[in-house]
């Protein structure tokens, strides 16, 4: 209110009249007939990332250099950032609403870059404290059992993990060459794993040294012993010696790298799989030429992977299908029909239809099949479902034997790293909420990341916490007047004459300048990254700077509701409400 | 993205009377942050009459002067004397007047001052026409444009007035446009005119919801695009002869600026075309001067 003045004489009274009150008194709140309040929303790269990364916070943060906490933020939800930032196909990239923009966020870079940054960090995941009573065992060491064994590990459970082979990290150690994932990488993501108590008992098979009546000690079992065994031809030859499965060759190239092979090798299919035995055989000196019976535009396996193949001098013949493997002059001799394109089939591609007498010959070495992976049955526990090639979870991952759960590879069709690592995080939460009587698959359903499927424990873990509207984020809802065209920084490649002497990695980590720029490019969808836009542009002063929950706040003493913050808002960070009047 | 950085300081303060999204209270509350508390701005009749609020209250942080809508130009050569003859140089002497108390009712007063070099920044907050007394059209309304006294069956037939043009011939030191959309762009020529002695035109365009029949919320939006369509410009001009443009790299069509505005709802599409070339003739015809 107005400052009280008193005149004791005309002469001390302004020659004009003055104004000494303030306005503070006008709450012009009161003529507000719609309202902006600060709302999270979910960025589409998070919605799209199997494995449930909290991708735009962990990217805010290096654009802030806090490495560490980038690292912390990825941890939460996923503990292979590096193999993650090296081998993921990247959803999120597809959906990133920079695409439309100019090119999306090289996302699985900027992880990768976290990842080898936190790897100068202290060990500061440390033993998660007093362990519960129940304990949980875990059969298969791949992603989605060491995801499963990580968020257990932090739910304080004791965890023990059994693996066949002598090694820990399944698919990820046996089926990607180090070329793409080197070793030492996937032994710092293992480790860290392990120092949170976990216990990995290698050497010990399901079905051979272990059955599910001897776990009675466990109160709960997690099952993800993945896809190993190759999918054969059908073909009349197959199984006879110099027919490799594409799989058994990576295993053996995995484990000691020298396997003796001709010079000459034949990779049947068209998948990742069939890329890395093909590139790998190049780096051990031998021709590699893949035979894939559909065109180009079907192959499965992703498109940097068929470029960095053939740039590696790697051979891919189309529309070939093979029908017999033969032998010729100690050769292996494959018949093949030239194939052409139909009408779709159910998987959206279109399917290859043989030309009849088109029949031809290749000659080779060895054969090497590499037309997918299924699982293998024979030793699971009776009581299980299995349907269409999988086993047959619930929602919440539990497998119609009371305490058993299973995930990854095995349980699903969509047979990527990441599915594996959003699995195994499922079945943790699932198998907590088992032990605590809660309904997993309700919990799962509100810890979804947008509609789903990708799931956060962050929010299972720390209630009230980054809470975001469920609503995803599209490109239209963004202000694009604040960003400027800006290109992809994308890791560098080593020459190809470096690449195919050896198995060391083809690409880099980003410097962190790059990936500085990178993370700059960020639109930051549905996430406050207090850019104060909202704040400069008020034509009422009514943005308040607090610290707590929000950087910024609206003060609904003066705001009229002209929305301009909403509309500024570069990210969609600001909702607007009608009121009643 | 880059974040804009604006001064902290806040010098035009709550409850003021403006509409919702008044962009003029934008371009008040960023220019006041630009000049600072020592500043003595003088207003004749306008917008600000009121906004500030009634007496004996006012949302102002630095001291007001009303004046009558004929003298701003005068009353602020008043002004600076005073603060000369106390000896007080620090303070500075601004005008805020709108478009109708520059282009129009306060233009004499205006020339008379600016022709003697009066030590004032003089800032027109235009929103193209008399949105205080009822929205009537001014010399700063733009061509086809409706406004009450140009009804949709009779639209503005005359294109603005080039009151920049009129300022730089007034050989003044400096001029310069500027618009809230850019914000750091507007602070910085404030700070730069403030530095400066002599007579100051500062040119601010501001958009108006209620005026021109346009949502709140797009204010900002509105005079962005009007950058980007080359309606407004951003410009300085030193000692009435060197131009420099600040160049806007997205360049759109009048039409995206025109399309937001209720004012322009009646326009047809040749009307569109006849905007369209006024506004690349008036661009022209800046560039020309720009490289005499």
């Amino acid at each position: 209110m107005s400052k009280q003045l008193t005149f004791k004489s005309a002469s001390e009274m302004p020659m004009i009249s003055v104004s000494l009150g303030d306005m503070e008194w006008n709450k012009t709140g009161a003529w507000r007939t719609q309202r902006p309040f600060y709302e999270d929303k979910t960025p589409p790269c998070s919605a799209a990332c199997p494995a449930g990364n909290d991708i735009v916070a962990f990217i805010q943060k290096i654009a802030k250099e806090d490495f560490e906490g980038a690292w912390n933020i990825i941890k939460e939800e996923n503990p292979f950032p590096g193999v993650c930032g090296r081998v993921c196909f990247h959803p999120c990239e597809s959906k990133c609403n920079r695409g439309p923009f100019d090119e999306p966020i090289a996302i699985h870079a900027l992880e990768r870059f976290v990842a080898d940054f936190g790897s100068c960090l202290s060990r500061k995941t440390g033993k998660a404290g007093e362990k519960r009573k129940e304990k949980v065992a875990i059969i298969g060491s791949g992603p989605a059992g060491m995801s499963c064994a990580f968020h257990l590990a932090r739910l304080h459970y004791d965890v023990t993990v059994f693996e066949s082979f002598s090694l820990a990290g399944g698919m990820l150690r046996m089926g990607i060459p180090s070329y793409r994932l080197p070793k030492d990488i996937l032994n710092r993501e293992i480790s860290d794993i392990e120092a949170l108590g976990v216990e990995i008992r290698t050497g010990v098979s399901l079905g051979e040294d272990l059955r599910l009546e001897d776990l009675k000690d466990y109160q709960a079992v997690f099952i993800s012993t993945g896809a190993h065994r190759s999918r054969g031809l059908r073909i009349p030859g197959e199984k006879e010696k110099g027919v490799l499965s594409g799989l058994d060759l990576l295993k053996k190239i995995n484990l000691s790298k020298r396997v003796k092979l001709g010079d000459k090798i034949a990779v049947i299919g068209g998948g990742n799989t069939a890329m890395d035995v093909a590139r790998s055989v190049i780096r051990l000196g031998k021709k590699a030429t893949i035979l894939y019976r559909r065109s180009r535009e079907e192959m499965p396996a992703f498109e940097d992977e068929i470029l960095e193949a053939l740039e590696e001098g790697v051979k891919i013949r189309y529309l070939v299908n093979p029908i017999r493997v033969g032998q010729k002059d100690g050769l292996k001799r494959l018949e093949c029909l030239r194939m052409e394109l139909s009408e779709k089939d159910e998987s959206g591609r279109r399917r290859p239809v043989p030309i009849p007498n088109s029949n031809l010959f290749i000659d080779s070495d060895h054969v090497v099949i590499a037309a997918g992976e299924e699982i293998e049955a024979s030793f699971l526990p009776e009581g299980l479902e299995k349907k269409e090639g999988i086993i047959l979870t619930r929602r919440d991952g539990s497998a119609g034997i009371k305490g058993v759960f299973a995930g990854g590879d095995l349980t699903s069709n969509q047979r990527t790293v990441a599915h594996a690592i959003g699995s195994g995080k499922k079945a943790a939460m699932a198998i907590d909420c088992f032990f605590k009587g809660k309904d997993g698959e309700e919990v799962i359903i509100q810890h979804l990341i947008g509609e789903g499927p990708s799931l956060s424990i962050f929010g299972y873990l720390h209630p009230g916490e980054r809470l975001r509207n469920s609503h995803v984020v599209t490109f239209e809802e963004l202000n694009m007047d604040y960003f400027e065209p800006a290109k992809r920084q994308g890791e560098s490649k080593s020459a190809v004459k470096e690449r195919i002497k050896g198995f060391k990695e083809v690409s880099s980590t980003l410097s962190e300048g790059v990936a500085l720029d990178e993370a700059e490019r960020c639109f930051s969808c549905g996430t406050c990254n207090e850019c104060e836009n909202c704040y400069v542009f008020c034509p009422d002063g009514s943005i308040l700077k607090r610290e707590e929950l929000f950087p910024h706040q609206v003060d609904y003493d003066y705001c009229k509701g002209c929305g301009i913050c909403f509309t500024e808002c570069p990210r969609g960070a600001i909702s607007l409400q009608g009121e009643a009047k | 993205m880059k974040k804009i950085e604006i001064p902290l300081e806040e010098n035009l303060g709550h409850g003021h009377l403006a509409c919702a999204g008044c962009g003029a209270a934008i371009s008040m509350r960023l220019t006041l942050k630009a000049l600072g508390e020592k500043t003595i701005m003088v207003f004749p009749a306008s917008c600000w009459s009121i906004v500030p609020g009634s007496w004996p209250y006012s949302s102002f942080r630095i001291t007001a002067i009303h004046a009558g809508f004929v003298t701003a130009g005068a009353t602020a050569s008043g002004v600076r004397a005073a603060l000369d003859v106390r000896g007080d140089l620090e303070t500075q002497v601004a005008v805020w007047a709108g478009d109708g108390g520059t282009f129009d009712i306060g233009l004499q007063a205006l020339s008379g001052a600016a022709e003697r070099n009066e030590d004032f920044i003089y800032i027109c907050n235009d929103n193209e026409g008399y949105m205080n007394t009822g929205t009537q059209r001014s010399s700063a309304t733009p061509l086809l444009a409706w406004t009450t006294t140009t009804p949709v069956m009779q639209p503005k037939e005359n294109p603005k007035k080039d009151i920049m043009a009129i300022m730089a011939d007034h050989h003044i030191p400096y001029a310069a446009t500027a618009t809230i959309a850019y914000p750091e762009d507007l602070i910085r020529k404030l700070q730069k005119a403030k530095g400066i002695r002599g007579t100051r035109f500062i040119h601010l365009f501001s958009p108006c919801p209620p005026g021109w029949k346009m949502a709140s919320e797009q204010t900002i939006k509105i005079s962005r695009l009007a950058v980007r369509s080359r309606i407004f410009p951003l410009y300085e001009i030193e000692n009435g002869r060197n131009y420099t443009i600040q160049e806007e790299s997205r360049i759109v069509p009048v039409k995206e600026y025109l399309k937001l505005q209720g004012r322009f709802g009646h326009l047809t599409e040749k009307d569109i075309e006849t905007t369209q070339k006024n506004v690349d003739d008036t661009w022209e015809r800046l560039q020309r001067r720009a490289r005499c």
